[in-house]
C-alpha cells in the first residue's frame, strides 16, 4: 500500500513539474492554427469571442487527440517496455541490451516516420518537429540526472536511469543527424515513459498542454483576457479533455500490433477529424503579419 | 499488398491497362454485381474507366465516380473496388461487402448493430504511366455510414492525380452534414515507401448510448455542421510524380499570390497547398467552398494543367464540363 502511495506521490510530482508553464516546450511560438483561424474571420461564426475560442479549442482538441494520442501511446509503450526489460535483467550494457535498444530505436523511428506521412501540412509538421526536439533537449538538460546530484539516487534505479538516458540521447542524436524528425507526440510519449509517468496520465497531460497552449495563444492574440482564459481552462476544457480521453485513449497506430491480431484501422487508428482546421493551419504562413510560428 | 486475388467476389472488379504499339488496351475489365465498370473511351494512349454501382436496393448511384488512366509506355494499371451504399439502417443489411483475401475489410463489431458501406480501391501505377482518379464528390445521406480505403502504389517515374471530395448531403431537402460517419483513407506509396497517408474521419455527434459518460462530463452539443461551417464542400487532391510537375508549378504560383489580411467574415472558398515526398515530388491541396459547384469551378481552373500537359481538352471537359 505504501509503495502505491509513493508511486502516486512521485507521479503527482512529475505531473506538477511537467505542467509548469515555464518549460521551454515551444508553446510560446505555436498557436496550432488559432491565429490563422481568427485572421480568416472565423470567430464571427460564434456568439462571442469567448465562445469562438472555446469552439476552436474543442475542434482542435478533437482532431489533435485523434491524430496524435495513438502515437503518444505507442511511443510510451515502447519505452516503458524497454524500461521494464532493463529493470528485470539488471544488467550493465550487454550485447543483449544493445540489441534491444537498437530494436526500440527502430520502432520509434518507424512511428516518427508514420506521423510524418500522416501530417500532410507543412506548418503543423514544422511546429511538431520543433516542439518534439525541444522536448528531447529538455529531457537531457533538465531531467537527466547530473553526476553532481547522483547522491540523490537509489543505487538500484541508477542503471535503469542510465539506460533511459542513453536511449533518449541516441534518439536525439538521430534527430540531429536528420535520420528521424522528432515529432512532438512521439517525443512526448518517450519523455513521459522515461520519467515513469503512466500512459493515461501522459496522454491526459498532453491534451491539457495542447489546450492550455491554445488559451495562452488566445491571450497573446488579445482575444481573451487572462482571467477569461483561466475560466475557460478551468470550466470548459476539463470536461472536453475527459470526453476525448474516454473515446480516444485506447486507440493505437497499428505499428506495434502483432500480426496475429486484427487491427481495424478505421475504428482503432489515427484520423484527422477537422478538415477546416487543417486548411486554416496550413494557411498560417500566408498571413500578411503574424506573431506565431504555427 | 500487390497480390490481387484471382477470383472475383461480389461487388468487385479489376482493370488492367496495357499499351500495344502506342495504343492503350484494356487487357482486363471485369466486375461483378452490383459494381459496374464502363470504358466508353480509349484514345491513343489514354483510357477512361467509369466506376458505378447500381440496383439491388442500394441507395446510391447518383454520383458515379469515374477515373481515367493514361499510360505512355507499355504499362498496366490494376484496380479493385467493392460495393458502395449510402444509407445505413441499423439491423438491415442492404448489400454485402465480402472480405477478400489480401484486401481485407473487416468490421470490428461495435455495440451498435449498424452496418456500414465500404469501398476499397487499390491501384498500381507502373513506371512511365499516370493514373488520374477524378470522381464526383461523395454524398452521404442522412444516417449514412461510409468507409473508403484507397491505396496507390506508384512505381519509378509513374504519376498520380487523386481527387477525393465530399458534399454535405441532399441540400435540396435540407440535409446538411447529417450522416453518421464518413471515413476516407488515402495512402500513396512510391517504390515501397509510404509518402502520404491522409485519413479523414467525419462523425456526427452521437446521441450517447452510455448515460454514465454524459452525466460525468457535461458538454454542450456541437454538431458536424457546426465544425464545418460555413462550407458545404471539402476536397483533397494529391499530386505526385514527374508528369504533375507543371500542374504543381501552376498551383505554387497561385498559392504565392494568396495573402491573408484580417477579415471579419470567412471567404467563400479557401485552399491550402503543402509539399509531400522528397524534393518537391508531390503536393497536397485542400479546398473548402460554400458549395460543390464553386469548388468544382475552382478545381477546373486550378487543375487546368492536366488539360494542357496530360490528357487534352476532350477528356478534361468530360471531367470538368
Amino acid at each position: 500500500m505504501s509503495s502505491t502511495n509513493d508511486n502516486n506521490d512521485t507521479e503527482a510530482y512529475i505531473l506538477l513539474t511537467l505542467a509548469d508553464s515555464n518549460l521551454p516546450t515551444g508553446a510560446f511560438v505555436a498557436s496550432s492554427g488559432l491565429e490563422s483561424h481568427v485572421k480568416h474571420g472565423f470567430s464571427s461564426l460564434s456568439s462571442s469571442v469567448e465562445m469562438a475560442t472555446v469552439n476552436f479549442v474543442r475542434d482542435s482538441l478533437g482532431s489533435y487527440a485523434r491524430t496524435a494520442l495513438p502515437f503518444v501511446a505507442d511511443a510510451h509503450i515502447l519505452v516503458s517496455n524497454y524500461c521494464s526489460a532493463v529493470e528485470q535483467s539488471r544488467l550493465q550494457e550487454t550485447g543483449e541490451q544493445m540489441k534491444e535498444r537498437t530494436n526500440v530505436l527502430k520502432a520509434l523511428t518507424d512511428l516518427d516516420e508514420l506521423y510524418h506521412t500522416m501530417t500532410l501540412n507543412h506548418v503543423a509538421r514544422r511546429a511538431s518537429i520543433s516542439q518534439g526536439v525541444a522536448l528531447l533537449t529538455l529531457y537531457s538538460k533538465g531531467f537527466a540526472r547530473p553526476s553532481s546530484l547522483s547522491a540523490f539516487t537509489a543505487t538500484e534505479s541508477q542503471g535503469q536511469e542510465d539506460q533511459m538516458k542513453n536511449l533518449l540521447e541516441a534518439f536525439k542524436l538521430k534527430a540531429r543527424r536528420e535520420e528521424v524528425f522528432g515529432h512532438l507526440p512521439v517525443c512526448w510519449g518517450m519523455l513521459t515513459a522515461a520519467l515513469g509517468l503512466n500512459l493515461e496520465r501522459a496522454q491526459y497531460l498532453h491534451l491539457f498542454l495542447h489546450c492550455r497552449g491554445l488559451l495562452s495563444a488566445s491571450v497573446r492574440l488579445n482575444d481573451l483576457g487572462p482571467y477569461a482564459a483561466q475560466q475557460v481552462l478551468f470550466h470548459a476544457v476539463q470536461p472536453l479533455i475527459a470526453t476525448e480521453m474516454d473515446s480516444i485513449k485506447h486507440l493505437r497506430t497499428g505499428l506495434l500490433v502483432d500480426p496475429q491480431t486484427i487491427f481495424d484501422e478505421p475504428s482503432q487508428g489515427p484520423a484527422n477529424t477537422w478538415p477546416l482546421g487543417e486548411i486554416l493551419a496550413a494557411r498560417h504562413d500566408l498571413q500578411h503579419s503574424r506573431i506565431f510560428n504555427s | 499488398m500487390d497480390s490481387f486475388p484471382a477470383k472475383i467476389h461480389s461487388g468487385t472488379g479489376r482493370i488492367t491497362l496495357t499499351l500495344h504499339s502506342d495504343k492503350a488496351t484494356l487487357a482486363e475489365l471485369s466486375s461483378t454485381y452490383p459494381l459496374k465498370l464502363l470504358s466508353p473511351y480509349i484514345q491513343r494512349h489514354i483510357a477512361i474507366v467509369y466506376l458505378l454501382t447500381y440496383g439491388g436496393g442500394l441507395v446510391c448511384g447518383n454520383y458515379p465516380p469515374y477515373f481515367l488512366h493514361k499510360t505512355s509506355r507499355t504499362e498496366t494499371i490494376n484496380a479493385q473496388g467493392t460495393t458502395k451504399v449510402f444509407k445505413t439502417r441499423p439491423g438491415h443489411r442492404l448489400a454485402s461487402v465480402l472480405p477478400k483475401p489480401g484486401i481485407e475489410s473487416q468490421h470490428i463489431s461495435s455495440s451498435k448493430s449498424s452496418q456500414f458501406t465500404s469501398q476499397h480501391l487499390h491501384f498500381r501505377v507502373h513506371p512511365g504511366s499516370s493514373l488520374l482518379l477524378l470522381p464526383d464528390p461523395v454524398t452521404c445521406f442522412r444516417n449514412a455510414s461510409y468507409q473508403q480505403i484507397q491505396k496507390f502504389n506508384v512505381e519509378g517515374d509513374g504519376s498520380l492525380v487523386l481527387l477525393d471530395w465530399i458534399t454535405p448531403g441532399r441540400i435540396s431537402i435540407g440535409e446538411e452534414w447529417a450522416f453518421s460517419r464518413y471515413y476516407s483513407l488515402n495512402e500513396v506509396w512510391h517504390d515501397g515507401k509510404c509518402i502520404a497517408k491522409d485519413v479523414q474521419l467525419l462523425e456526427g455527434s452521437e446521441e450517447s448510448d452510455d448515460p454514465a459518460s454524459t452525466t460525468r462530463h457535461r458538454i454542450p452539443q456541437r454538431t458536424l455542421q457546426d465544425r464545418l461551417r460555413p462550407y458545404g464542400c471539402y476536397a483533397m487532391i494529391i499530386l505526385y510524380g514527374p508528369q504533375v510537375q507543371p500542374i504543381l508549378e501552376d498551383l505554387e504560383a497561385r498559392y504565392a499570390q494568396e495573402t491573408v489580411f484580417k477579415t471579419r467574415t470567412p471567404s467563400e472558398l479557401i485552399w491550402s497547398l503543402s509539399p509531400i515526398g522528397a524534393l518537391k515530388a508531390g503536393g497536397i491541396v485542400r479546398v473548402a467552398g460554400l458549395e460543390a459547384d464553386l469548388v468544382k469551378r475552382w478545381l477546373k481552373g486550378a487543375l487546368s494543367g492536366i488539360e494542357a500537359h496530360m490528357v487534352g481538352r476532350d477528356i478534361y471537359r468530360r471531367v470538368f464540363p
